[in-house]
């Protein structure tokens, strides 16, 4: 068969097609290899102190071998790069010298995984000072130190995950679809190089040295350590810091799990007046930082709180510092997350069928036969759900511990000052994150792989009339007294906190003032706005990190989604089960796991805004997946094939089919991940550097330093920036677009 | 580097390379709003330079200076407990620098850099002590103490706070001051004593005197800065210093060896070194004691010359054995569970 | 190549496994250009699997398949030269009728407005011209029909490929549909690949059926092959339900055979057989209705069901019980009625 032709003459269709597929084979080959090569020549291998983005290191190339592209690295010594040009040329000859197919692709696929395993390799084997283990040094003699990774490798890293990809699609894996199966290399790459690799990098920490060199002694020391595992306090002495958490997590669970269930109760099945209101309370959570509750209660129920001040001068008794310790972090806990468990079981006690609850009354059973018989044990799982859920949220906690953590503390907070005080003991960190991590992830585990197929809920059920049976009078009585007692309390913490922002000091000096809003915000217009509020800084440096990161984990998020609802791939549960794991591992665990992976080359990050990114992509992903997988779920899958066999690639049924269609879940994933990157402190207080504040952890700081009214009065402000932003979210989807894109979906399927 | 080297070198060298901006590589170990502060100021008088900051406790910086240490990446170390710097020094991972500056330090200052062999020097100090809430002492009616053994006190119990000596320096140096004070023995017999008076051990070493600016708690054993910036911010804290003596701590500063920029390093050590730029502490809220005899003293912060200090031995409790020793004694002995 | 095999389409040895489970066990085919064949068979039977792995959506776990003489085995389904109707349709609710027919012409290339006119001119060629503007939400069941085949005939493929396009129609407008897809074919000459599982559908539109059972094809032949001379009794009942009686065949001769049907005998086509116990399938027009005493098979009626143009009668009869139509009386036959049963000259045959 001739290739010459397409061009000239107007070829038959189906030459024409086989034509084309050979020159993108080719043309998407070319433009990766110039790629490669325009980056080994010009762009600098290795890290740029300064941040490559500055572009100052054009300027001082001649003076500085690091800035030096990799050719130019090669030839004069650095032999580790050697292989990487080869297999790169290997990779053009055969470009050059063999047609695109089944036998070009392997050896493309085998260079491009070589080409990684080497630099993978190399990498963490050759660090600043030369090799990184001594075995290799008296196997191969010295070796000259290298910097992290910078542009120039990360892109050939980049390349060589293409290489792979392409020739996976040359030898027809996946229907040869080269856009899926370059989306799922590089996704793999990304998932292996932030969620695991930072995992695998703090177990390995825990059994190195000061120096690096390997030891048990820390890991040893801090396992039988009895501040950890002490069970005394069953005998009246102390318990552990494990126990404590654990018992502590059970507390919360079961605290939030009650009061979350009379909430749900009372918002769905009786005549309570405020129901819609209610579920405002399942918005709190989202918007509302960390510590924020921790501190409100200080002020409410410390030593000099408000409460505690009144109670003890109406009665006289002293109640002193009781809320230091586990009651307080409890309360804080039940505060934060019963919203949470609301959330979840009005989704529980809604689903439930209500003619099982009819079939059950006209069987003779009254309301409360009923209520025992059949709803209660109905809602069992979901109930288990919940606590499971409220257990994990306990665990990972951060903030409220931190301020109100008396002597103990707990895992999250332990882990933070074995890193940041003068223990400085990275071991004992990854023991105890280590506990932490399997608490958690026994507990996801358990809630997937016990609980799955046990959910009677009848979700979305149609045709299923019928009105849920009210609860009998003996429950409802005490529900909604619970309901309106917490609801209270609820809202006198919030009213405090938006209040206390404007008490001059606290305790002390209860004149109103706007002091600390015009300390935190202030501005001056001297020849043009000058931002001289302390909180500025912070402010801007997070919401500039919240904007960056938000538009990368939508797409991120989307993307796995898309890959794991509509491209069957290989491991694909494997790859879903893992990324939905990844939800299960506390921030603290992430934040102390990303210090470890990337204070050192290969990979490079700490003090960067690049590692705040990294972090809340990966790791508010797993919500934009999930999002992404519910609204891909109802997007019927024939719109793909169908673009599909209308001609356009992949990309284009990405770009001009599906996203369009799931333009509200986008929009879902960015504002959530926006404003999680704005509330979330456990894992950013160990990446914030000084030039890259956020403000959760500016806060924290302020609160350590006493400085609450500024602390407080800042995070008014940013539940009120969180509000704005969700409010103008909804006002911007809107009822009318989701209705015509539904009515639209439903006259398609039709 | 071969000839290649030089030929690329030179080739490269032929582009026209803008302007060679000059860098420091800081450290700095203090508070971030004194790091800001300090580089700001520094930079407002030095253009031509870019100051790249990092803030990492001493602990975290003297782990990253040793790491880097074949391939430095950093110039200079500033502020931070002695002890780090002591210890890089005893590593040779600092450069050995005789600032013109020596002259107008403190003696305290100048043995610093002495017993390091002029590795490290001395930036500012600050003796222990503690501040208490005058409002809770009048209320309660209990005599504020002048010396430790005051703090054993009954009227205390559940008064006190104090810092983990296993997290905060600040609580070590405690640790320190009391064993060299009456011996080991009889020093942990005083702290199991205290024990009974301990509301709560907190995380970091400062948090007790917050604690008790805002009536959290009655007293707080801190260094005196930290409770004089309290009282400075309008708590109603007063600041105590024990009869017996006391301990202090030398916040240092350090040239890395074989760092990038040994000149601009230079210049900023000599300059940090002056009145003006030891002056800009106090603004940021750090009441330490400059090392600068010229510097004016905060007048919030306490008279080195009414206190009474004992003669540190930097060299032994600064060391990981005895450190570890003590640490483990504290917590076998006292544990950290407070009365609650 | 040559224009006589552009449309041409050809599985070779194509088997098709997922996990564990065989969908297609060993598929060869020829579909000759301009051809509209059909995939008929019962759900699970492989038509679909067939249906997508021509058109890319699924990959053969071996084998082959060529389209136009080429080997697309391994060709994504976005650079095959075919276009596919579904059964949902699956247009794009966000875009309106006129983009959704503009999609593919501007995936392979075309100018935005070469494609907005060409994507007109194919409205018209299926009578939507001038509802380019309205959304899929906004044109009924049958409009949205079209506007996908539109949407697939626009890009003037070899192959037309179409996936029960009309199960989601109701039974009048099916019946119009079906010949206008039919008329389209025949007008514009491409070949169509359709998949059913309506017999009476398949049998309307196609040149030839493929009756395909549990991965593997069971008959090819034309709609009058399959009537008349079914291959089996899967085929014999599923294409125009048939009686399948026991019989005997009395003698053969020159290719036509006596074969005994209770009391009957009847010459049927001998297909091969030879004398010796026989199965014949009976349409259930193959049997007239008389009254009792008359010539034929008695019988009694079982039940009746009056249904307009027809009656349709259950007969307890010595082959069994036996489905009939009559469309000659107006008046059901009650319950338990003595009847006989004549053999017409057409719609019996002997299954090999």
């Amino acid at each position: 068969m001739s290739l010459a032709g397409p061009a000239e003459a107007p070829a038959p269709p189906c030459l024409h097609s086989q034509a084309r597929v050979m020159s993108q084979d080719n043309r998407r080959l070319d433009y990766t290899l110039a790629g490669a090569l325009a980056v080994l020549l010009l762009v600098p291998w290795y890290r740029v102190r300064g941040g490559f983005f500055s572009f100052d290191w054009p300027g001082e190339l001649a003076g500085k071998h690091d800035l030096w592209p990799a050719m130019a690295q090669a030839v004069t010594g650095r032999w580790q790069i050697w292989p990487v040009l080869l297999l790169l040329a290997l990779a053009a000859v055969q470009r050059l010298v063999r047609a695109p197919g089944a036998a070009r692709g392997r050896a493309l696929a085998v260079i491009g995984a070589a080409g990684l395993g080497w630099m993978m390799l190399e990498g963490m084997s050759i660090g600043l000072r030369g090799w990184n283990w001594g075995l290799l040094e008296t196997l191969f003699g010295a070796a000259a130190g290298q910097p992290a990774f910078g542009a120039g490798a990360l892109s050939l890293g980049l390349v060589f995950t293409l290489l792979i990809a392409f020739g996976l699609a040359e030898r027809g894996a996946l229907k040869g679809d080269a856009f899926v199966l370059g989306a799922i290399s590089v996704l793999v790459l990304l998932v292996a190089t932030f969620v695991f690799y930072p995992i695998v990098s703090m177990f390995t920490g825990a059994f190195q040295d000061f120096d690096g060199s390997f030891t048990t002694e820390g890991v040893t020391r801090n396992l039988i350590d009895p501040k950890i595992w002490s069970l005394s306090c069953l005998a009246g002495g102390y318990c552990g810091v494990a126990w404590r958490t654990f018992f502590l997590a059970v507390a919360t669970a079961t605290g939030t799990t009650v009061l979350g269930l009379a909430f749900a109760l009372v918002a769905t099945r009786t005549g309570f007046p405020f129901k819609k209101s209610l579920r405002l309370l399942t918005v709190l959570p989202i918007i509302t930082p960390p510590f924020v509750v921790g501190l409100a209660l200080t002020l409410m129920l410390g030593r000099a709180g408000v409460v505690t001040q009144w109670i003890e001068t109406l009665t006289g008794f002293e109640l002193g510092r009781w809320l230091y310790g586990l009651a307080g972090i409890w309360i804080a806990q039940m505060l934060s997350f019963t919203p949470i468990s609301f959330l979840i079981l009005i989704g529980v006690v809604d689903g439930i069928s209500p003619s099982m609850e009819e079939a059950s009354q006209t069987l003779r059973s009254d309301r409360w036969r009923t209520f025992r018989k059949v709803s209660l044990p109905l809602m069992a799982p979901g109930l288990a759900n919940a606590f499971l859920i409220g257990f994990i949220e306990s665990m990972a906690d951060f903030g409220n511990p931190l301020v109100l953590g008396g002597s103990g503390g707990v895992l999250s907070t332990e882990i933070f000052f074995a890193v940041v005080g003068a223990q400085n003991d990275p071991a004992r960190a990854a023991v105890l994150a280590s506990i932490l991590l399997i608490f958690t992830l026994s507990a996801f585990l358990a809630q997937r792989l016990w609980l799955a197929g046990r959910n009677f809920a009848t979700v979305g059920g149609k045709g299923d009339g019928g009105r849920h049976a009210l609860l009998p009078a003996r429950v409802s009585g005490p529900v909604t007294c619970i309901v309106v007692v917490w609801g209270g309390f609820t809202v006198a913490v919030y009213a405090l906190i938006l209040f206390g922002g404007f008490v001059r000091i606290w305790g002390l000096d209860h004149s109103l003032t706007l002091e600390h809003y015009q300390r935190a915000f202030g501005i001056a217009f001297d020849g043009g706005v000058r931002w001289t509020g302390v909180a500025w800084n912070s402010f801007w440096t997070t919401m500039k990190i919240a904007l960056l990161a938000a538009p990368l984990t939508a797409a991120v998020g989307l993307m796995t989604a898309w890959l794991i609802v509509r491209q069957h791939f290989p491991g694909r549960a494997a790859f879903e089960f893992a990324l939905m794991m990844s939800f299960a591992i506390p921030g603290t665990v992430i934040g102390i796991s990303y210090i470890m992976a990337f204070n050192l080359p290969p990979v490079q990050m700490t003090g960067s805004a690049a590692i705040l990114i990294a972090c809340f992509v990966f790791r508010n992903m797993p919500v934009g997946v999930r999002g992404g997988v519910a609204a891909m779920a109802q997007l019927d899958g024939s719109l793909d094939e169908a673009s599909l066999t209308l001609g356009a690639g992949s990309g284009r049924t990405m770009r001009r089919v599906i996203l369009p269609l799931m333009r509200p879940a986008i929009l879902a994933a960015l504002v959530y991940s926006f404003v999680r990157a704005i509330t979330s402190i456990s894992a950013v207080i160990f990446l914030v550097s000084a030039k890259y504040n956020m403000a959760t952890a500016y806060i924290v700081g302020l609160v350590e330093n006493g400085e609450y009214g500024i602390a407080i009065a800042y995070s008014s402000v940013l539940i009120v920036v969180m509000i704005s932003i969700i409010g103008g979210f909804q006002l911007l989807v809107g009822e009318r677009q989701m209705r015509r894109r539904e009515n639209g979906m439903k006259e398609a399927r039709a | 580097m071969n000839k290649l080297t030089i030929a690329l070198a030179g080739a490269t060298a032929l582009v026209p390379a803008g302007a060679m901006a000059a860098e420091l590589n800081l450290i700095c170990s203090a508070d971030v709003v004194v790091c800001e502060k300090i580089v700001s100021a520094f930079q407002a008088g030095h253009q031509d330079a870019a100051v790249n900051m990092v803030r990492l406790s001493s602990g975290e910086a003297y782990a990253k200076v040793r790491a880097e240490s074949r391939n430095p990446q950093t110039d200079l170390w500033w502020a931070g407990t002695g002890d780090p710097h002591l210890q890089a020094a005893s590593d040779r991972l600092t450069e050995e620098y005789k600032s013109p500056m020596l002259n107008q330090l403190y003696p305290w200052a100048v043995r610093q850099a002495e017993v390091s062999g002029y590795r490290t020097v001395g930036v500012y100090s600050g003796a222990l002590g503690w501040g208490y809430n005058k409002d809770i002492f009048a209320q309660k009616g209990i005599t504020p103490p002048a010396c430790w053994k005051d703090l054993l006190d009954p009227a205390l119990k559940g008064e006190i706070e104090i810092a983990d000596p296993n997290s905060s320096g600040t609580a070590y140096t405690t640790l320190a001051t009391l064993v060299q004070l009456m011996g080991e023995d009889e020093a942990f017999a005083y702290l199991k004593a205290l024990n009974g008076n301990i509301a709560q051990y907190t995380k970091s070493g400062s948090a007790p005197v917050k604690a008790a600016a805002r009536g959290e708690t009655g007293l707080g054993i801190v260094f005196q800065h930290d409770a004089v910036a309290q009282a400075v911010a309008g708590f109603p804290i007063v600041v105590g210093s024990p009869c017996e003596g006391t301990g202090y701590e030398i916040g240092s500063m350090s040239i890395v060896a074989g760092g990038p920029n040994p000149d601009e390093a230079k210049i900023f050590y000599d300059w940090v070194l002056t009145p003006e730029a030891q002056e800009l502490m106090p603004e940021a809220g750090s009441f330490q004691i400059p090392s600068n005899k010229n510097a004016k003293v905060p007048k919030e912060a306490p008279d080195l010359g009414s206190i009474k200090l004992i003669d540190y031995d930097f060299a032994t409790y600064g060391s990981s054995e005895k450190r570890k020793a003590l640490l483990a004694r504290w917590d076998a002995e006292i544990g950290g569970h407070a009365t609650e | 190549m040559s224009g006589e095999t552009r449309g041409a389409v050809e599985f070779r040895q194509v088997r098709k496994l997922f996990g564990g489970f065989t969908a297609i066990r060993s598929l060869d085919l020829v579909i000759a250009p301009g051809e509209l064949v059909t995939l008929l068979g019962p759900s699970g039977c492989g038509k679909t699997t067939t249906l997508r792995m021509l058109a890319g959506l699924e990959s053969p776990t071996s084998g082959k398949i060529l389209i136009g003489g080429q080997d697309v085995t391994r060709l994504p389904a976005n650079r095959r030269d075919v276009s596919m109707v579904f059964q949902s349709y699956a247009l794009f609710p966000h875009m309106n009728v006129a983009e959704n027919v503009a999609y593919g012409l501007e995936s392979g290339g075309m100018k935005r407005a070469e494609a907005r006119a060409a994507a007109e001119a194919g409205l018209e060629l299926v009578g939507l011209g001038g509802l380019g503007a309205r959304l899929p939400a906004e044109i009924s069941g049958g409009q949205q029909q079209r506007v996908a085949v539109a949407r697939a005939l626009v890009l003037e493929p070899q192959v037309l490929l179409l996936d029960e396009p009309l199960s989601n129609l109701d039974a009048r407008l099916r019946r119009r549909v079906r010949t206008e897809i039919r008329d389209l074919q025949q007008r514009l000459g491409f070949t169509a690949v359709y998949v059913t599982h309506d017999q009476e559908e398949a049998l309307a539109v196609s040149d030839r059926i493929v009756v395909m059972r549990e991965g593997e094809i069971a008959q090819v032949g034309t709609p009058r092959e399959l009537y008349d001379a079914p291959a089996s009794e899967f085929i014999a009942d599923f294409i125009g339900e048939a009686n399948v009686v026991d019989a005997e065949i009395l003698s053969v001769s020159s290719g036509q055979a006596q074969v005994r049907l209770g009391a009957m005998v009847a010459e049927l086509p001998a297909r091969g057989l030879a004398a010796g116990p026989a199965r014949v399938a009976l349409r259930s027009n193959a049997l007239r209705v008389g009254g009792a005493g008359e010539a034929g098979l008695e019988g009694k009626v079982a039940t009746s069901a009056f249904l307009g143009d027809h009656v349709e009668y259950e007969i307890e009869s010595a082959l069994g019980r036996i489905f009939v139509i009559d469309d000659e009386s107006d008046e059901p036959l009650a319950p338990g009625t003595a009847v006989s049963l004549a053999l017409r000259p057409r719609g019996a045959a002997l299954i090999p």
